[in-house]
């Protein structure tokens, strides 16, 4: 055997997946037979990173979320340099970069996500105040990177086959949105966060607003509007925050281990709960926050209709997980029944009969989106680990099939301009390639078994049943938002039989050409997608399961924290537990003692004159 | 000597004038004879604009060197200061704002420089008003005294005046000089009555003075008639601060001006002019009032400038987002830009030294972006056609990429959207607020960046996601290497000043008058 031999059996999946792709057969072009067999190999590399966790040998590289991040943001700076008469230079070029980007990105899947931090990178941005240049992965957001290093290429691939004119201002939103995008799931420090978070808004709107349909203004307008609204709340909160710490512990920093150290006086709770809150709930979209999303899906082009609902709606569920959760447990805690019954009532319920009575297409997926996501953030408010869990594989789940519905919506409309359901019908007779994929992405919308779908929404409902922190609403949520399951699947197959099945009446419709090569490849990831997820789903709960424990823990005990905190009037410092958690935690400048190993003591910080601290926490050690 | 060398950055702009002048008296009109085709005598400087413009910004920027040469050699460390203490205080603070009036007043001559011969206004005189009154502007900066306050006010107001009226053929511009002169006489006369009052009730005019004299108003219980003067003192001269800083309900010359004014002296008014009356404000305001009774929420002018910061914000925001013209936007977007300077000043309650930091941070922030703003504006205007209004600037994403792209670098910034100096300069701003706990007017300024977006994206709505009318005459942008330089440089700063303002910071927080 020896090297040659071993390296043939580990590498034969590559190659033949390379081979595959380079063969398909009536492609002239030496470049796009290329092309699709690194398709071919990158799909492979991606579900063989899943499957193998092979300890990495010394420690993990910690430039690794830099470069995955900057990689697009240099590239945007670089085809400003490129001329905008090679068309063709423009699109592989960017293609390359988010090519690469996403195999650096694979290399996250070697690190087991054990408890706490991973690849994390510390630099200090603007010692004055405090702001650091803090990036970190866990197991939560390490699914929303693969997300987005994943659907941007796909996106950008298909819409370079529907757009072609300005094909410069294309490549330069989409890979500062990228880049926008991926910064905001890893930042660990509330200033970094709060500017790529705004940095996606000018790329995005750009996306609508040029290439989009006849109301793109509008929607373009409509979209920035909201989220800037809610997005400006928060950065009072921020700094808000910021400046109680300063008060509490004497020092200033924009960093999230030591904000959400901190347990505010009820009021302030509050404030800075609704504020954050706010800007995720409008971002996500929640009832009532919601209408910007089908305007701005339908106005969207596909590609932008793609990374927003496959990636971009994730950053508010990610950032409520992230930061209202994580930061502000007691009124999360306390406003989860409550909110429970607007995601149930208001996002299942409401987006799903909303869904359904859509003549468009797009508009029909939008509002299914608003359904899905009330799932998951019903998993989220029921504060159980399946819940939980469910939430973030649903997250996955929905840009999967969303992702993939608006890619095939898209596939038509190119056709024929049109997205009114009632245009099409029979089309299976002419498109049966297309009705295939159509329907295994609906049923993985829908949720039947075997597909992602299912495991997401089931348990999600299973999380529900039991939560704590829904109370006595849990049962009855759940009742609820099982009927949306089912709901689903009115609004879904009611459309696939419109479109694809029946009789094939309109003439316009005899000649519809089936998916073409560029439309097939960028599903085919995404179908092999939803079947690895739905019959494997360990792989990817096993990598969430000790950060979203930690999560929780912290959750509940923040919570307990807050109560007991509630009649005071100043904020105090929880402890530090010390352990993988509070790994970097920012020491005050000038104070060089070690934090790392602080005693549950240092929880008793708080300004002179202050009424006594509540209860200290039990120093629990840190978590295996 | 060494007072030469602290008194440089003033001394060179106003020697660089000079020189500038006599330049421009002796030298030979580029054309030939000194007549034109008609046979009339023309200007000296017709056909030399750019020499001009270039020689005047080369003085600005060495303004501007010698600012930050004195800053590093550190003012406190220069003896002989004395002698022009306290007419001229040079200390950080001034230097800070002479840097920033320099920095504008030469982007500003770089941008004139273009726009002057492009219009026929090819008046040599531009530039001399224009140094003289950055000239003015930096002795503002640094007037510890109310005598020499009100001289260098005016000396830079006379500058500006003319600068407005230079546009000779347009009578917008006449009514534009004549309103801001009649208002801005009536303010200085409002301030010098404030002045009068200040000196009657505390027998000082330099602003340490009164600050003292004021202390012992109050300690020694003689409340009666010292007390009111002060009062009203205070009241007249805040009134003459805010119409400088054009905050509302004082700004109603603010659009007039800016858009009568050519561009280039209104980018002037809106950068150097603005940063020199915040200048003022915090020097008066901090300097004589930071008395602890005059600077609280109960009985001092926090609650007088809160409100104006709020009237200026709402009122500025809103009207912006209604006009058709935007050089008439971007006017009262400087209005509210006041606005959010003036939250800043406010939480002096507190912390002044933060406020006062955030301040000077802001100013530059803006005086950057704004100029690139206006700047921009020139560019996509030639020869007879103006880009003012927003369908002029229709469909130029596509025809003129680059100048776009540069345009929207500065409308992100004036937004405040990340990663740009104006992003952080509102979060300085902000944070000194809450760290004044003003919560409130945290949340309302915030709230009123989101108005502020919305007409700033509108520009960029139409830059890049609109097309013209068809028929419609389309601007074409004018082609002037000093105005590209001037743009690439301002827009390299504002960008540069978002990813790493940590040095900048660290100048705006260091020691305090």
């Amino acid at each position: 055997m020896g090297a040659l031999g071993r390296a043939i059996a580990d590498f034969w999946p590559y190659v033949g997946a390379a081979a595959v792709g380079y063969a398909i057969p009536r492609r002239d072009n030496l470049f796009e037979r290329l092309s699709i067999a690194l398709v071919g190999l990158l799909s492979v590399a991606l579900i063989s990173g899943l499957w193998r966790v092979t300890p990495l040998e010394g420690a993990e590289w910690p430039h690794l979320l830099s470069w995955i991040v900057f990689l697009p943001i240099a590239g945007a700076v670089a085809v400003l340099f490129l001329p905008r008469q090679t068309p063709k230079l423009l699109q592989r070029f960017t293609l390359g970069v988010l090519a690469l980007d996403f195999v650096v990105s694979l290399y996250l899947l070697k690190a087991p996500m054990t408890h706490g931090w991973h690849f994390q990178e510390i630099h200090d941005w603007m010692p004055a105040f405090g702001i650091r240049y803090h990036v970190a992965v866990d197991g939560i957001s390490l699914w929303m990177v693969l997300l987005s290093t994943l659907f941007t290429p796909i996106a950008m691939y298909v819409s370079f086959g529907s757009i072609k004119k300005r094909t410069k201002e294309l490549c330069f939103a989409f890979l500062m949105l990228h880049g926008a995008m991926l910064g905001a799931f890893v930042s660990m420090d509330l200033f970094l966060f709060y500017v790529f978070w705004e940095l996606m808004l000018i790329p995005m709107i750009v996306i609508i607003g040029v290439w989009g349909g006849i109301e793109k203004i509008k929607a373009a307008y409509k979209f920035f509007l909201y989220t800037m609204f809610g997005s400006v709340l928060m950065l009072a909160a921020i700094l808000y925050l910021v400046w109680t710490h300063k008060q509490v512990a004497g020092y200033m920093t924009f960093d999230y281990l030591a904000l959400r150290r901190l347990i505010l006086p009820e009021t302030a709770a509050w404030l800075c709960f609704i504020a954050f809150a706010l800007a995720f709930v409008i971002k996500v979209p929640m009832f009532p926050f919601h209408t910007w999303l089908p305007d701005a899906h339908v106005q969207a082009p596909t590609g932008g209709s793609i990374i927003l609902a496959a990636v971009l709606l994730k950053l508010g569920t990610y950032g409520y997980i992230r930061f209202c959760m994580g930061m502000l447990e007691g009124p999360a805690w306390v406003s989860g029944a409550t909110l429970g019954w607007v995601a149930v009532l208001g996002g299942i319920l409401y987006g799903a009969l909303c869904a359904w009575k859509q003549p468009d297409i797009k508009r029909l997926v939008a509002y299914s989106s608003v359904a899905h996501l009330g799932f998951v953030m019903l998993g989220l408010f029921s504060a159980t680990r399946s819940g939980m869990e469910g939430a973030i594989l649903q997250m996955v789940n929905h840009g999967v099939s969303t992702g993939a519905l608006f890619l095939l919506v898209g596939v038509i409309y190119d056709r024929r301009h049109t997205r009114l359901a009632s245009e099409y019908g029979g089309i299976a007779k002419v498109m049966p390639i297309y009705t295939v994929m159509f329907i295994i992405v609906t049923m993985a919308s829908v949720g039947v078994p075997g597909t992602n779908g299912f495991v997401g929404e089931f348990m999600v409902l299973m999380g529900t049943m039991v939560s704590d922190a829904l109370g006595k609403y849990a049962t009855p949520q759940t009742v609820v938002a099982s009927f949306g399951v089912v709901l689903a699947a009115v609004y879904m197959l009611s459309v696939v039989q419109k479109v694809f099945f029946g009789p094939l009446n309109n003439p316009k419709n005899e000649h519809l050409q089936d998916l073409n090569v560029r439309e097939t490849v960028a599903l085919a990831p995404l179908i092999a997608l939803i079947f690895v997820i739905g019959f494997f789903p360990g792989l990817f709960l096993d990598r969430m399961h000790e950060s979203v424990n930690g999560a929780l823990d912290r959750y509940i005990e923040g919570r307990s924290l807050y109560l007991d905190h509630r009649g005071e009037q100043v904020a105090v410092l929880r402890g530090l537990r010390g352990g993988p958690l509070e790994k970097g935690y920012p020491k005050a400048p000038g104070a060089e003692e070690a934090v790392e190993a602080a005693a549950p003591s240092e929880g008793t910080t708080k300004p002179a004159g202050a009424a006594p601290a509540p209860a200290q926490p039990a120093a629990e050690g840190a978590q295996p | 000597m060494s007072l030469f060398f602290a008194l440089s950055p003033l001394l060179v702009v106003m020697v660089g004038g000079l020189l500038l002048m006599l330049a421009e008296a002796l030298g030979k009109p580029a054309l030939p004879a000194g007549v034109n085709a008609q046979g009339t005598v023309i200007d000296a400087g017709l056909g030399r604009m750019p020499e001009l413009a270039l020689g005047a910004a080369v003085v600005l920027f060495a303004g501007a060197i010698m600012s930050v040469a004195v800053w590093l050699v550190g003012p406190e460390k220069i003896g002989g200061l004395e002698a022009v203490a306290p007419y001229l205080l040079i200390d950080r603070f001034t230097l800070f704002f002479s840097f920033v009036i320099c920095l504008s007043g030469g982007f500003a001559s770089l941008l004139a420089g273009g726009y002057l011969p492009e219009h026929g206004i090819e008046r040599g005189e531009f530039f001399q008003l224009l140094i003289f009154s950055a000239g003015g502007a930096i002795a503002l900066a640094a007037a510890g005294d109310l005598l020499s306050l009100f001289v260098a006010l005016e000396t830079m107001s006379l500058g500006v005046y003319c600068m407005i009226g230079l546009r000779r053929s347009s009578p917008r511009s006449a009514e534009a000089a004549l309103k801001y002169f009649m208002l801005g006489s009536f303010a200085a006369a409002l301030m010098l009555f404030g002045f009068a009052l200040l000196y009657g009730a505390t027998g000082h005019t330099d602003l340490a003075g009164i600050a003292e004299a004021i202390a012992a108003i109050q300690g020694s219980g003689v409340q009666g008639s010292a007390a009111a003067g002060v009062l009203l003192g205070l009241a007249l001269t805040l009134a003459g601060l805010a119409f400088k800083v054009s905050a509302v309900p004082f700004h109603m010359w603010t659009p007039d001006a800016y858009e009568g004014a050519p561009t280039p002296a209104t980018v002037f008014m809106a950068a150097a002019v603005k940063a020199a009356a915040f200048a003022m404000m915090l020097r008066v305001l901090l300097g004589a009032f930071g008395d602890e009774r005059l600077l609280s929420w109960g009985a001092g002018w926090p609650p007088v400038l809160a409100l104006l910061a709020l009237l200026s914000m709402f009122v500025g925001n809103i009207v912006a987002g209604r006009q058709e013209s935007v050089k008439r936007m971007l006017a009262y977007s400087s209005v509210a830009h006041a606005g959010y300077a003036l939250v800043g000043v406010v939480s002096a309650l507190r912390s002044p030294a933060q406020a006062q930091a955030s301040v000077m941070f802001y100013m530059l922030a803006y005086a950057l972006s704004t100029v690139g703003a206006f700047g921009a504006l020139i560019l996509f205007g030639s020869k007879g056609k103006e880009a003012v209004s927003y369908e002029d600037l229709a469909g130029v994403g596509r025809r003129h990429p680059a100048s776009a792209l540069v345009f929207s670098v500065f409308l992100v910034s004036l937004a405040g959207i990340p990663p740009t100096a104006g992003f952080f300069g509102k979060l300085y701003v902000f944070s000194a607020a809450v760290d004044a706990q003003l919560y409130w007017l945290v949340v309302l300024g915030l709230v009123n960046s989101v108005l502020g977006a919305y007409y700033y994206l509108k520009v960029m709505v139409y830059m890049y996601m609109r097309e013209p009318r068809p028929g419609a005459v389309l601007a074409v942008p004018m082609n002037s290497g000093l105005v590209n330089a001037a743009l690439i440089a301002l827009a390299l700063l504002v960008v540069a000043l978002g990813l790493c303002p940590s040095s900048i910071l660290k100048l705006a927080s260091a020691p305090l008058p």
